[in-house]
């Protein structure tokens, strides 16, 4: 049985513990409303974006963009894995990068492109050599988005990729985060154009709607991957509350756990010392 | 006359409100727009963007150099979808100057000269 001591001690260094957790509990409660804000903000630019987008679908005669075309026969499909930078947040990453390897050997092989460290580093792992990575949390995550769009088109266009598709987390509610694989290049007409109220009739669109789509595609695409970046980012921190909240619950259980055994620990010396108090003194008045 | 104008960026929605007049510069050249006018799309270069808006009755002029984006007018509303945007008072003139100088990106170069025109630098 361990000493009352070493019991103090364990205690201790658990209730240390504890308090980092439930401050990283904190902090991340604070992010994450951070982070669903900056979720909201986007919106108003995803519905105008969808809505010309439809609109140009629509009154264009006859597509042949090369988003919308399926890409070359063959090639590898184009992975962009999304993770977060940092851990301690429950298996939210693990979880994620499982679905990529399970994605990857169906596809006999993907190419991939990373954006978050953690990704970046299962990539390493798997032994894939260096590819594109490019951090989740960067100053600017407009920036990051337009520079992996761009850099995840001119493969797909030049074929060395045949198609894009996005892995990463699906922030479904404050308990749940779940992987999400997503086709986004080719794009599907139905997607692109989920309801089709009608058509509005004659647009005027200079110089020509294939042109403007030429233009708009990129951008959705870019702006797919940018609020794919802030959703990892709510989940993440949602998956951090949860597994902080966990841990701290656990200490405080183990502290409670620890606190019985020291304090039954320290009964059975106090009870010791007084048997042989008591048996030594019967001794010397027994006989 | 005024028709309800929207004007979002993707971290933001910078503008909602009434305009009379909503001047952009699309890839086509600058394209002016009235209430009702006939549907409209085209791609926006990075540029001005000037519109007169109705706040509390009273009229503003609304001016923002803007990057690449779309602008949308129907008969019933206008919406400009633009990656950033920045007023007069958000340029510092000395550290534009040195974006484009460095500039590699042809769209960086253009939003950069686009902030000098709006502060009449260029």
């Amino acid at each position: 049985m361990a000493s009352v001591k070493d019991l103090r001690d364990r205690i201790r260094s658990l209730k240390n513990t504890q308090q980092i957790t439930k401050a990283m509990k904190q902090v991340a409660a604070a992010k994450i409303r951070r982070a669903e804000a900056a979720q909201k903000q986007a919106r108003p630019y995803a519905d105008a974006l969808g809505e010309m987008l439809q609109d140009l679908i629509a009154t264009a005669s006859r597509i042949d963009n090369p988003f919308m075309n399926p890409g070359k026969a063959g090639a590898p499909s184009g992975v962009i894995l999304m993770t977060s930078d940092k851990g301690l947040a429950g298996a939210f990453n693990s979880n994620v990068i499982r679905e990529a390897e399970r994605y990857r050997q169906q596809q006999s092989g993907a190419h991939l492109y990373t954006v978050g460290i953690k990704a970046r580093n299962a990539v390493r792992r798997w032994g894939l050599g260096d590819r594109p990575a490019w951090p989740l949390n960067a100053p600017s995550k407009l920036q990051t988005a337009h520079e992996v769009a761009r850099q995840v088109a001119a493969d797909f266009t030049s074929g060395e990729i045949g198609d894009i598709t996005l892995i990463s987390s699906k922030h479904v509610s404050m308990m749940s985060q779940r992987p999400e694989v997503r086709r986004l290049v080719p794009i599907e007409r139905k997607t692109a154009a989920p309801k089709q109220k009608g058509p509005r009739g004659w647009v005027e669109i200079p110089p020509s709607a294939e042109f403007v789509l030429s233009k708009l595609l990129p951008k959705y695409l870019e702006f797919t991957i940018f609020s794919a970046m802030l959703e990892t980012d709510a989940a993440f921190y949602a998956a951090q509350l949860l597994a902080m909240n966990n841990a701290t619950e656990n200490a405080g259980k183990l502290i409670d756990e620890l606190t019985i055994a020291m304090n039954n620990a320290r009964q059975a010396a106090i009870t010791k010392e007084l048997l042989e108090i008591v048996s030594g003194a019967e001794a010397l008045t027994g006989t | 006359m005024t028709v309800p104008f929207k004007l979002v960026s993707p971290a933001k929605l910078i503008f909602e409100g009434e305009a009379e007049l909503v001047i952009a510069v699309t890839t086509e050249g600058e394209e002016g727009i009235l209430p009702r006018h006939a549907p409209f799309l085209a791609a926006l270069k990075p540029g001005l963007l000037r519109a007169n808006i109705v706040e509390n009755g009273a009229s503003r002029r609304l001016e923002l150099a803007t990057g690449d984006g779309f602008m949308q007018a129907l008969p019933d509303r206008v919406t400009v979808l633009v990656d950033r945007a920045v007023t007069f008072e958000e340029v510092d003139v000395a550290q534009t100057r040195a974006e484009l100088a460095e500039a590699s990106d042809p769209a960086a170069a253009a939003f950069a000269r686009a902030k000098l025109q709006l502060t009449g630098h260029h």
